[in-house]
C-alpha cells in the first residue's frame, strides 16, 4: 500500500483488539475447562483478530 | 405443635403418578426421615414441600395455615446442590441470606458463623468451582441454614458422600436437630435409625408407614436368640417350636434363629435345654431384629 | 424491592466476573470506530486495489457524516444484534439447566423479581454498549468526515434502542422456557431478520413493525429529520415489549 496511514487514527482499534485478546487469554489461564481443547482456544484467540476472543467468550467458556 | 401438615398430596406427570395421596404431619422439634427406595417419590415430595413443584392435588399447611408462602421459614438442601462456581463461599452465603430477607450485615455475620460451624471457614474466600463434593454438601447445608429456618429439609444429605463425610454430616445433623426441625430423605434405613425420631416410609409414591422410631421398634422389633452348632439340629428346633415363649423358629443349616417373647426367660430355658441334651453348640447370641425386615417388607411388596 | 436489587447486583457481579461488562461495550466501540475509518480510507483502498491505467480518474463521492452514522447503525443491527443475542441467550436457561433457578426460588423470592432483575441487567449493559459505540462512531466521523450535531445521535440512538430492547426482551422470554440456549438465539435472530425483511418488502402493511424504528433512526441520521412511520411502530413495540416481559415474568410453570 502506498498511501499514508494515520497511525494515531488506527491506534484505538489496535488497542481494543489487544485488550480483547488479553482478557480472553487471562480468562483462559484461569478457567479449568473449556469447550474443546484449551490450546485450540489459545490459537483462536491469538490468531483470529477480534472474532477469536468473541468466539471464546460466547462458546469457549463452559457454563456449569 | 404441628409445624407442617400434608393432606392427600398427589403429583402426576402425565400418566405417571409420582406421589399418590400422601398424608402426614411433622411435629415441631422432631427429626423426621422420609424413607423409601430410589424412585419412591422422595424428591418429588420434598420439592413440593419446598414450593418448587406444584402438587397436582392435595394441600400443605404450614403452622396450621394453608396455601401460604412459607419459604422464609424453610431451608432446603437439594440432592445435588449447585452454586455459582464464580462466587466464593462468603459471597454465595451472603447472597442467599439477603434473598432470604436478612440485612447485609446480618447475612455476613451469619455466613461466617455457619462456615465456622461447618468447618469450611478456611476455604471461604476460594471460588466454589474448586470445592470438593463434601465441601459443597456443607456449603449447601450452610445456605439452607442461613436464615435460621423453622424447618430444614435435606434431600439425600449423605448418600453421595464417602464414609468419613457421611459420618460427619450425620453428626452435624444430630447437633442441628437440637435446635431445628429436620425432614430428610434417605434410602438407607441405617442412616434414618441413627438420627431420626420419626419415620415416614413411602413406596411407589404412597405412604407405607408413618410412626415414631420407638413405636416402630416396639411394634416390629423382636428379640431373637441365634444358636449355631456343629451338627444339624433341625429335629430339636422342631421340638421347641411349640413352647409358648417362642413365637417363631427358623432353622437353616446349622443355625437356628429363635424369635422369643421374653428374652430373659427364654435364654435360661434354652441354656438348660442345651446342657441337659448336650447339644454341640458353637455360638449362642442374644439380640434383636433390625427394622431392615420391616423396610424390606415395605419396599419389596 | 430490596431482593430485586440483590438479584440485580448479582447479575452485574456475574457480568463483571465473566468480563461481559468489558467485552460487549468494546465490541460496539470497535464496530463504531471501524465504520468511519473504512469510509475515510475507502477511495484510497479502491484506487490501490484496482489496476486502472495511469491517469484514469475515479470519482467516489465521500459519504456524508449522516450516511456514515447510518451505516454504523446498520452494522450494529447485524453484527451487534448477533453479539447481544449470543451473549444473553442463556440468561435464564443456563441457570435452569444447572439447577440454580431452583436454588434461588426455594428462597422467598418472587419469580418476577428474578426475571426482571436479569432483564434489566441485560438491557442496561446493551444500552450502555450501544451508546458508547455510537459515541465512538460520532467522534471519528466528526474527526474524519465532517461535523455532525450531537443531539441527532442521542435521538436516533434512543429510537434504535427501543428496537434492541424489544429483541432483548424476546431473548429473555424464550430463555425462560426453551431448554437449549442455541434455540433461544436462533429464534430471536430469526424474528429479527424476518421482521426486518418483511418490513422492507411490504412497507405498506408493516408500518406497525418494530423494525421500522431502525429505519426511523437511520433516516434521522441521514436527513436530520424523521421520515416514515414513527408513532405506530413506537407504540406497538412498547406494548409488545411489555407484554412479552409480563409473559416471561409470570411463566413460573417453566421451572
Amino acid at each position: 500500500m502506498n498511501f499514508e496511514i494515520n497511525w494515531a487514527l488506527v491506534a484505538p482499534l489496535l488497542v481494543i483488539q489487544a485488550i480483547l485478546m488479553i482478557i480472553a487469554l487471562f480468562d483462559l489461564t484461569k478457567t479449568e475447562k473449556t469447550n474443546g481443547p484449551k490450546w485450540m482456544w489459545v490459537l483462536i484467540v491469538i490468531f483470529i483478530n477480534t472474532l477469536g476472543p468473541i468466539l471464546y467468550f460466547i462458546i469457549g467458556k463452559k457454563h456449569s | 405443635m404441628e409445624l407442617l401438615e400434608v393432606k392427600s398430596l398427589t403429583k402426576s406427570f402425565g400418566k405417571h403418578v409420582a406421589v399418590n395421596d400422601l398424608s402426614f404431619s411433622i411435629e415441631e422439634g422432631r427429626c423426621v426421615a422420609l424413607l423409601g427406595a430410589n424412585g419412591a417419590g422422595k424428591t418429588t415430595t420434598l420439592e413440593m414441600l419446598a414450593s418448587l413443584q406444584k402438587p397436582t392435588n392435595g394441600s400443605i399447611s404450614f403452622l396450621s395455615v394453608e396455601k401460604r408462602d412459607y419459604r422464609e421459614y424453610i431451608g432446603y438442601l437439594p440432592q445435588y446442590p449447585v452454586f455459582f462456581p464464580w462466587m466464593n463461599a462468603i459471597e454465595y452465603l451472603v447472597l442467599m441470606g439477603e434473598l432470604s430477607g436478612l440485612s447485609k450485615s446480618k447475612a455476613v455475620a451469619r455466613a461466617n458463623e455457619l462456615l465456622e460451624l461447618l468447618g469450611i471457614a478456611d476455604a471461604k474466600k476460594r471460588k466454589i468451582g474448586g470445592y470438593s463434593g463434601g465441601m459443597k454438601q456443607r456449603l449447601g447445608i450452610a445456605q439452607a441454614l442461613i436464615h435460621e429456618p423453622k424447618l430444614l429439609m435435606l434431600d439425600e444429605p449423605v448418600s453421595a458422600l464417602d464414609p468419613v463425610g457421611r459420618r460427619e454430616i450425620l453428626e452435624l445433623m444430630k447437633l442441628l436437630k437440637e435446635t431445628t426441625t429436620i425432614l430428610f430423605s434417605t434410602h438407607i434405613l441405617h442412616d434414618a435409625e441413627e438420627v431420626c425420631d420419626d419415620v415416614i416410609m413411602i413406596h411407589k409414591g404412597e405412604l407405607a408407614v408413618t410412626a415414631s422410631l420407638s413405636e416402630l421398634r416396639r411394634k416390629h422389633q423382636e428379640d431373637v436368640i441365634i444358636i449355631s452348632a456343629d451338627e444339624n439340629l433341625d429335629a430339636w428346633a422342631g421340638s421347641i417350636e411349640n413352647w409358648n415363649i417362642v413365637s417363631k423358629v427358623i432353622s437353616t443349616n446349622n443355625k437356628i434363629e429363635i424369635y422369643v417373647k421374653n428374652v430373659a426367660e427364654a435364654r435360661n430355658l434354652l441354656l438348660v435345654e442345651i446342657t441337659e441334651k448336650k447339644l454341640p453348640i458353637t455360638k449362642f447370641t442374644v439380640g434383636q431384629t433390625s427394622l431392615e425386615d420391616l423396610f424390606m417388607e415395605v419396599v419389596g411388596r | 424491592m430490596k431482593k430485586w436489587f440483590v438479584l440485580h447486583r448479582k447479575e452485574w457481579l456475574e457480568m463483571t466476573r465473566n468480563y461481559k461488562v468489558i467485552w460487549i461495550p468494546l465490541i460496539f466501540v470497535l464496530f463504531g470506530l471501524m465504520q468511519p475509518i473504512t469510509s475515510y480510507y475507502m477511495p484510497e483502498i479502491l484506487k490501490n486495489a484496482s489496476n486502472l491505467p495511469e491517469g484514469s480518474v475515479i470519482e467516489i463521492p465521500m459519504p456524508t457524516s449522516g450516511e456514515v452514522l447510518a451505516q454504523t447503525l446498520g452494522q450494529f443491527n447485524q453484527m451487534g444484534i448477533l453479539v447481544l443475542v449470543l451473549a444473553f441467550m442463556g440468561i435464564v436457561s443456563s441457570e435452569r439447566k444447572s439447577g440454580m433457578l431452583k436454588a434461588i426460588l426455594v428462597k422467598p423470592v418472587r419469580f418476577s423479581s428474578y426475571i426482571t432483575a436479569k432483564w434489566m441487567s441485560a438491557v442496561l449493559l446493551s444500552v450502555g454498549a450501544i451508546f458508547l459505540g455510537m459515541l465512538a462512531s460520532w467522534y471519528y466521523t466528526v474527526l474524519l468526515i465532517g461535523d455532525y450535531p450531537f443531539m441527532n445521535i442521542v435521538k436516533g440512538t434512543s429510537l434504535y434502542l427501543i428496537w434492541i430492547m424489544f429483541l432483548l426482551t424476546f431473548t429473555v422470554f424464550l430463555s425462560t422456557f426453551l431448554k437449549s440456549s442455541g434455540f433461544v438465539a436462533a429464534f430471536t435472530l430469526l424474528l429479527s431478520i424476518l421482521l426486518t425483511l418483511l418490513t422492507s418488502l411490504f412497507e405498506k402493511y408493516m408500518e406497525w413493525s418494530p423494525a421500522q424504528l431502525t429505519n426511523a433512526a437511520a433516516s434521522l441520521f441521514i436527513s436530520g429529520k424523521l421520515e416514515g412511520p414513527l408513532m405506530l411502530p413506537l407504540i406497538t413495540t412498547v406494548i409488545l415489549t411489555a407484554l412479552i416481559l409480563y409473559l416471561a415474568a409470570t411463566r413460573k410453570s417453566s421451572l
